[in-house]
C-alpha cells in the first residue's frame, strides 16, 4: 500500500458493485455464523473450533471430489453430513462435560481447534489444495451495472436456503419446539419429558454441519488449507454478538450490516483498514447495546 | 486442626522469594549466551502468563487481548530502538520507510527520537488503552464470554492495522532495530547476563507487587467480584471499577513484557498481535494454574521449554500435543498444576485428621 493512493474516489458503477460485494460478503459471514449462532443460542457454548469445522467441510469436499470422484454439487450436502457427524461425536466426547463452565468450553474448543488444524496438517499435508467447481459456476453474471460471479450467486442462494430451512426447523417443527423449550429453560423442558442431552447433541451436530456446508463452498472460492477456518471465526462471532444471542433474524441483519460497512470502507480505503474500523465499530456498538440488535428474542435461562 | 500448607501465606512468600533468588543464578550456571537469551525470553513469556493469571485467574475476566498491550508496547520499544540508530542529519528516517515512498518521518514516530520518552510511551499508551477499553466494556456490564469475543475482535483489529500500515510499521516484515538498546552510553547486550537479570528483576518486582496487591483488601474484593459480581454489587462495591482496575494493571504488566521482549530479541513484527499468541498465553496460565501467580509463570516456562526443546521440525506435532494437553487440563484439571499441588497438600493434612475423627 502506498500512502499517496490511499483513498479511492467515489464513482457510481464501482460503488454500486461495492454494495453488491457487501451483500456477498454478508452471505459468506452469515453462513459461517449460522451454526455458531444456533449452538451459542441454544447451549450457551462458544465453539472456538467452529472455524475448524469449516475447514473440515472443505477437506471432506476435497477428499470426496478428488479421491472418490463425487461431483462438486453433491460434495456440498455431503460435507454437511460428514461434519455434522464429527460434531455429534465431539459433543458427546467433550463439550457435554463442560456445560456448566462456559469459559472452559471456549478454551477446550480452542484446544480442539489446535488439534484439528495440526491433525489435518500432519495427515493431509500443509500445502493448499484445490477444490474444483463446475466451469459454469466460475463464469460472471452481468445485470445493469452489477457484475458478480455465478459462484457468489450460488453461495448467496445456499445461504438463504440454509437460513430459511433453519428458521423453519426451529419455528415450524416439533423438534424446533423442543430446541426452543430447552433454550428457554432446560430444567422445565426436562420436566416435560424432553431429553435435553439429545437436543444438545442434535443442535451441535446441526451447527457443525452448517459450518461444513460453508467450508465446502469457501474451499472452492479460495483454497483448502489447514488453518483456513481462522479467517472466518472472528467475523462469525461478531455477526452472532451484534445480532443478539439466540436471534436468527438478528444474525441476518447484523451480517448484512457488517458486510456492507466492511465493503464500503474497503471500497474507499482497503480491506485490512476496513476490517480495523469494522472491529472498532463493533466494540463501540457493544458498549451501547451489549445485548445486540435483537435483544433476547428467546431469552436464555 | 492443621490447615493446608498451600494456603499458608508465609510459606507462599518463602517459596516465591526462594524461587526468584534461585533463578538469579541460572545464567551463572549455564554459561552459554544463547541459552541465557532463551531463558530471558522465557522470563518475559512468564510475565505474560502472570498478567493472564491476574486478569483471568483472580479477576475472572477471560481476556484474549493481552497481546494488544504486549504488541503495542513492543512496537513502541521497537520504534525507540530503531530511532537510536537514526541520525537527524545523515539518516533521518528508517530505510523501510524510504522503500514505502515516505520522504519525512511520520509524526507518530517523532517522540521516539528521545529514548526515555519512547520507553515511557511504550508503557503508557497500552496501559491507557486498556483503561479506556476496560471502561468501555465493564461499564456496559459486558461479561463472561462476551469479554473474550470483544477483546478478540480488538486484537484482530490491531493486528490488521500493524500488518497493513506498512509505511509506519514495516508491515509483515516487522521492525528489526540494527543495534541493541542503548541507555545513555551503556549498551544492553541482549545475549548478556545483564539482560537476563533485568528481565528477572522486572518479573520479580511485578510478581511480588501483584502478590501484595492481591493479598490486600483490594485483592480480596477483586476475587469477590470474580465469584459473584451481583452479590459484590449489592454489598456496595463498584464492580466495574474493580474490573477496570484489574484489567488496566494486567495491561501494564503485559506492556512491560512487550518492552522487555524487544530489548531481548531486538525485533518486533505483527506476530506479537496474532490471535494464536494471545490464546497461547491463556494456555500457559491454565497449564500452570491460573489461580496462582507463580503457577502461571511456571506454566509458561514449562510449555515454552518443551516447545524449544522439541525444536522447529517437531512444531506441528508439538501443537497437536499442546492442544490435546489443553483439552485434558480444562476437562480434568481446571486449576492447572498448581491446583494439583493444592489437592496433594490437602490430602497430606486431611488423612491424619480423618484418622483422629474415627
Amino acid at each position: 500500500m502506498s500512502v499517496n493512493h490511499f483513498w479511492t474516489a467515489f464513482a457510481f458503477e464501482p460503488f454500486m458493485n461495492a454494495l453488491l460485494i457487501g451483500l456477498s460478503v454478508a452471505s459468506v459471514w452469515l453462513i459461517a455464523a449460522l451454526g455458531l449462532a444456533i449452538v451459542y443460542g441454544t447451549m450457551g457454548v462458544i465453539n472456538m473450533a467452529h472455524g475448524e469445522f469449516v475447514m473440515l467441510g472443505a477437506y471432506s469436499a476435497f477428499v470426496l471430489e478428488t479421491v472418490v470422484g463425487v461431483p462438486f454439487l453433491l460434495c456440498v450436502p455431503a460435507a454437511f453430513v460428514i461434519v455434522g457427524l464429527i460434531g455429534a461425536a465431539i459433543e458427546r466426547g467433550l463439550v457435554r462435560h463442560l456445560y456448566k463452565r462456559p469459559l472452559d468450553t471456549l478454551l477446550a474448543t480452542w484446544g480442539l481447534s489446535l488439534v484439528l488444524i495440526q491433525g489435518v496438517r500432519l495427515i493431509l499435508g500443509p500445502e493448499p489444495k484445490n477444490l474444483q467447481s463446475p466451469a459454469w459456476l466460475n463464469a460472471s453474471l452481468r445485470v445493469w451495472v452489477f457484475e458478480l460471479s455465478w459462484f457468489r450467486v450460488f453461495i448467496f442462494g445456499v445461504t438463504i436456503a440454509a437460513f430459511v430451512l433453519t428458521w423453519w426447523l426451529l419455528h415450524r417443527t416439533r423438534l424446533g419446539l423442543m430446541v426452543r423449550a430447552v433454550m428457554q429453560n432446560k430444567e422445565m423442558a426436562a420436566v416435560h419429558g424432553i431429553d435435553a442431552g439429545k437436543v444438545f447433541t442434535l443442535t451441535f451436530a446441526y451447527g457443525a454441519g452448517l459450518a461444513g456446508l460453508a467450508g465446502s463452498m469457501f474451499g472452492a472460492i479460495k483454497n483448502v488449507f489447514p488453518d483456513m477456518g481462522s479467517g472466518y471465526i472472528v467475523e462469525a462471532f461478531l455477526v452472532v454478538v451484534v445480532g443478539g444471542v439466540g436471534s436468527l433474524l438478528g444474525s441476518l441483519f447484523s451480517s448484512i450490516g457488517l458486510g456492507e460497512i466492511y465493503s464500503v470502507f474497503a471500497y474507499f480505503t482497503n480491506g485490512t483498514f476496513a476490517k480495523f474500523w469494522l472491529f472498532l465499530l463493533v466494540v463501540i456498538f457493544l458498549r451501547f447495546r451489549p445485548q445486540g440488535l435483537f435483544a433476547d428474542a428467546m431469552a436464555r435461562r | 486442626m492443621r490447615s493446608n500448607l498451600y494456603h499458608n501465606t508465609t510459606a507462599q512468600w518463602i517459596v516465591y522469594v526462594v524461587f526468584f533468588a534461585l533463578m538469579a543464578f541460572v545464567p551463572i550456571v549455564i554459561d552459554d549466551t544463547f541459552t541465557t537469551n532463551l531463558f530471558a525470553r522465557f522470563l518475559v513469556l512468564g510475565m505474560l502468563a502472570l498478567s493472564v493469571s491476574l486478569v483471568w485467574g483472580f479477576g475472572g475476566i477471560l481476556s484474549l487481548g493481552q497481546g494488544i498491550a504486549f504488541g503495542l508496547a513492543a512496537y513502541g520499544m521497537g520504534m525507540t530502538m530503531q530511532m537510536q540508530s537514526q541520525d537527524p542529519e545523515s539518516s533521518p528516517i528508517p530505510s523501510f520507510m524510504l522503500t514505502n515512498e515516505l520522504t519525512k518521518l511520520p509524526l507518530l514516530w517523532e517522540p521516539f527520537w528521545h529514548t526515555p520518552t519512547g520507553i515511557v510511551l511504550a508503557l503508557l499508551v497500552p496501559t491507557v488503552f486498556f483503561l479506556i477499553f476496560g471502561a468501555m466494556m465493564f461499564q456496559a456490564r459486558v461479561a463472561g464470554v462476551f469479554v473474550a469475543i470483544v477483546t478478540l475482535a480488538m486484537l484482530s483489529a490491531w493486528y490488521s492495522m500493524a500488518f497493513d500500515m506498512q509505511p509506519y510499521t514495516a508491515g509483515f516484515n516487522g521492525i528489526s532495530p540494527p543495534s541493541p538498546l542503548k541507555l545513555g552510553e551503556h549498551i544492553v547486550d541482549p545475549y548478556s547476563n545483564e539482560a537476563y537479570w533485568i528481565a528477572l528483576g522486572m518479573l520479580t518486582l511485578a510478581t511480588l507487587g501483584l502478590k501484595l496487591l492481591l493479598q490486600s483488601k483490594f485483592g480480596l474484593i477483586v476475587q469477590a467480584v470474580r465469584e459473584d459480581p451481583e452479590r459484590a454489587r449489592f454489598l456496595g462495591y463498584s464492580v466495574s471499577g474493580y474490573q477496570i482496575a484489574v484489567f488496566t494493571v494486567s495491561g501494564f504488566v503485559a506492556a512491560l513484557a512487550g518492552v522487555l521482549w524487544v530489548m531481548i530479541v531486538q525485533y518486533v513484527s505483527p506476530t506479537s498481535l496474532e490471535v494464536t499468541f494471545s490464546v497461547s498465553m491463556v494456555i500457559w496460565a491454565a497449564v500452570g494454574g491460573r489461580m496462582s501467580l507463580l503457577g502461571a509463570i511456571l506454566g509458561a516456562f514449562f510449555v515454552n521449554g518443551i516447545q524449544s526443546y522439541l525444536g522447529d521440525e517437531m512444531l506441528y506435532g508439538f501443537l497437536l500435543v499442546l492442544g490435546g494437553l489443553f483439552i485434558l487440563i480444562v476437562r480434568f484439571l481446571p486449576s492447572g498444576l498448581a491446583g494439583l499441588l493444592e489437592s496433594l497438600l490437602e490430602r497430606l493434612v486431611r488423612r491424619p485428621a480423618d484418622q483422629r475423627g474415627q
